[in-house]
């Protein structure tokens, strides 16, 4: 989106918003759900197409070496995501 | 072989089906998620009798083919994968306006049954375009190894639509595939497609924006569903909301929608498409609860083992490395012997055409033909033949066991330092073998500035044909320790290249957002029939352009141009470069062709009489000049005539650039 102001989009409920942490946080085979993403508009709904919507529970598979993509699974598939953006999804630790 | 079977039988039926005439003509859309095994339907229903290209003006690849059954002549359209219908790339936009304006007889949606609720997703949007469809449920076999089982019929009743279970790999299940899509055609079989409704609060915007649509874009409807248009309105799409501009009251349509969005907003505290996406996300997790059966747990597999060890921190990278290694000696080592038998071959008939020709041609006139057209379409088959196909093959066997996303998981760090992401590796591995596909193979970038960012660098990697030069002139003259110091030497030109690259293009990098596809088996069959198909497309792309470039070589050669090309660029070669004047003529052929440079230069000069210095130059220039005509026929395609061309002239620039460093600062490090 040149030329215009870049939105930056949350969502998420505010009730939703305690106690989440960065996806980029939790260690592997450890459990989250989903609470809310950050970004630009085009991030925060392609993140969503893909399956992270509020409420979903992810599962971290592996972490990529040096700050590298995270590996989860969501909705039976498996999603790996460059660390910037993954640090950009916030999940509230362990089962719903 | 059962499936060999198969395939031969319906081709036989094939053959039959177009000498009776054929009672209707269908067209059908295949639509679905990437990594769905779509390709591979593809590849059961059309077999050899397709034809691949672009769609018209876009640079997203279309695959068409024909297909004779039951006495009908089938059309088949491959739609690309896609995730969802929403505008992210170009690929989905393709898909979306091909369904809703050129209206297909029948889509057929391929769903992976193996992760039923994220392709379900896809099929309630193509149920939103109320768009005729009928799932194939594919893969049902790795379903099942995953433990899971899917209830056909009560699918087939929730999306009120036709299921056909198959498994593509083997041919299974589609020959009811297409008797239902017969049946569904002539309305034996009737649609009852579910109609995807959202939340109250929801559901009135979409009624009220709807009512407004159906108004004031009575011409749109006609294309698009005035629902589905509410739908996207609301969802901010851009690409829809481009399409009011042309309409008096779309201004006025746009406005109700923003506000609509808005409210939206504040009820649920989210973007609304993400509202939407949840609100899908919602209704095919619950379609897929209804009709899996989870039989039992799953194991862990070979397959995952497997994942675990080539995307390990430590182990991943020897892996990665030995990998790369091992295509590029394949390629290198396979493609040499094969090029040996075949310049022979050629040789020789050259020789006996050329004898005929002079018999009743004049001597200009054979020179042309012989050293222009037949030498260009020599070349051509030269390349070609040795290193294109066991690369093609190669890169098949990569693609369809499921390799190249983990290599991409591997080197997403480092990718980033130049401005990219981790799938930008892989067409950079590719360069290695050749730079035409790795340029095509840049289309996996998202965005149009990753995918030029990429070919840029792309092109810089040292394909197969400059290997031989590297080898053949530094490596087996110099040493190999030099060989070698000038592939590090070309990483690092890259790397440096990328970050200023990425410095100077306008535009927010992009993160990784990547499907880790599971290890899978490869068939046979499929990763033939894919190098066929690329390796006929490489022919009809980079072959005339290399006879048209050899014959206009061939001509100034006889006009005696190629004398003033030396004597102008002597001050060039001999006083920057400080190499034999001579040695010009070999870069000019080697646009064509870039193993032809040596060919050429040994015979212009002895190559023992060049110094160290001189080998190591020549060949630094050959690595970096000019992407050869192919490549540049490869880039105008992917980025564009000012793209190529630019991208032509900063490598023909630096290569000069860096060869007269290299020839000033070398004797300083050098000794001999």
């Amino acid at each position: 989106m040149r030329g215009r102001k870049k939105r930056s989009y949350k969502q998420g409920n505010p009730r939703n918003m305690e106690n989440v942490v960065s996806l980029t946080s939790l260690r592997d085979g450890e459990i989250g759900v989903v609470a809310y993403t950050v970004g630009g508009f085009g991030l925060v709904r392609r993140l969503a197409e893909m399956g992270l919507t509020p409420g979903v529970e992810v599962k971290v598979l592996r972490k990529g070496p040096f700050r590298g993509p995270f590996e989860f699974e969501v909705r039976g598939v498996a999603l790996a995501l460059g660390y910037g953006v993954a640090s950009k999804v916030f999940v509230k630790p362990g089962r719903t | 072989m059962p499936s060999v079977m198969v395939w031969l039988l319906r081709y036989l039926s094939n053959l039959e089906g177009r000498n009776l005439m054929a009672k209707r003509q269908l067209t059908i859309a295949l639509a679905g998620n990437a990594n769905v095994g779509k390709s591979v339907i593809f590849n059961q229903l059309t077999g050899l009798n397709q034809i691949v290209g672009n769609w018209p003006g876009k640079t997203v690849e279309r695959a068409e083919g024909t297909l004779y059954f039951k006495g009908y002549k089938i059309r088949i359209i491959d739609l690309p994968g896609i995730y969802s219908l929403s505008t992210f790339s170009m690929e989905e936009i393709v898909s979306r306006d091909y369904i809703a304006v050129q209206k297909p007889d029948i889509i057929i949606n391929v769903v992976d049954a193996s992760a039923l609720e994220r392709n379900l997703y896809f099929t309630l949007q193509l149920l939103e375009l109320e768009a005729p469809i009928i799932v194939d449920l594919n893969q049902v076999d790795f379903a099942a190894k995953k433990g899971l089982r899917i209830d056909v019929k009560k699918l087939s009743e929730a999306l009120g639509v036709p299921v056909v279970p198959t498994v593509a790999v083997t041919g299974s299940g589609i020959d009811e595939m297409l008797s239902t899509v017969i049946a569904v055609s002539g309305e034996e079989e009737k649609l009852k497609p579910l109609k995807v409704r959202y939340g109250k609060e929801i559901e009135e915007k979409v009624e009220a924006l709807k009512k407004l649509v159906s108004d004031n874009l009575s011409q749109l409807c006609t294309v698009y569903p005035a629902r589905w248009i509410a739908v996207k309105l609301l969802e901010r799409d851009t690409d829809v909301s481009g399409k009011l501009k042309n309409y008096k009251r779309g201004k006025e349509v746009l406005k109700n929608a923003e506000k609509l969005a808005v409210e939206l907003e504040k009820i649920h505290g989210e973007a609304s498409p993400v509202v939407m996406a949840s609100e899908r996300y919602g209704l095919a997790n619950k379609i897929a609860k209804e009709v899996t059966v989870v039989e039992a747990s799953p194991r862990i597999s070979l397959e995952q083992k497997l994942d675990a060890v080539t995307t390990h921190k430590v182990l991943g990278y020897p892996i990665l490395v030995a990998i790369v290694a091992s295509m590029f000696a394949l390629i290198f080592i396979g493609g040499n012997f094969l090029i040996a038998g075949l310049e022979f071959l050629f040789e020789n008939l050259l020789f006996h055409v050329e004898e005929v020709l002079s018999s009743f041609l004049p001597e200009i006139a054979v020179s042309l033909i012989n050293d222009g057209i037949l030498a260009g379409v020599v070349a051509g088959i030269t390349i070609a033949l040795p290193y294109i196909v066991p690369f093609y093959i190669i890169l098949a066997l990569l693609e369809d066991s499921g390799y190249l996303p983990r290599a991409a998981f591997l080197m997403d760090n480092l990718m980033h330092k130049i401005g990219l992401h981790g799938k930008a590796f892989i067409p950079l591995m590719l360069g290695y073998g050749c730079s035409v596909p790795a340029c095509i193979g840049c289309r996996i970038m998202e965005t149009e500035r990753e995918r030029f960012l990429t070919g840029f660098v792309v092109v810089l990697i040292p394909c197969a044909a400059r290997t031989v030069i590297i080898l053949g002139l530094v490596g087996r003259f110099v040493g190999l320790h030099a060989a070698l110091a000038l592939y590090v030497f070309d990483l690092v030109l890259v790397f440096a290249l990328g970050r200023i690259a990425f410095k100077a293009l306008p535009g927010e990098p992009v993160g990784l957002i990547m499907e880790m596809p599971p290890y899978k088996k490869p068939s046979i069959k499929n990763i033939l029939m894919k190098t066929w198909i690329r390796t006929k497309d490489f022919i009809y792309m980079a072959l005339p352009i290399i006879v048209a470039g050899s014959v206009v070589i061939e001509a100034l050669y006889l006009l005696g141009f190629m004398n003033y090309v030396v004597e102008a660029a002597s001050p060039l070669m001999s006083g920057w470069l400080g190499l034999p004047p001579e040695a010009g003529i070999p870069l000019v052929f080697g646009i064509l062709r870039k193993e032809l440079t040596l060919i050429l230069l040994s015979e212009l000069v002895p190559l023992e009489s060049l110094t160290a210095i001189q080998m190591i130059v020549f060949s630094l220039v050959t690595m970096i000049y000019i992407p050869c005509i192919a490549t540049i026929a490869a880039c105008i395609r992917e980025f564009g005539w000012r793209r190529a061309l630019a991208i032509t002239v900063i490598d023909i620039a630096l290569a000069f650039f860096i060869g007269g460093l290299a020839y000033q600062l070398l004797p300083l490090v050098m000794t001999t």
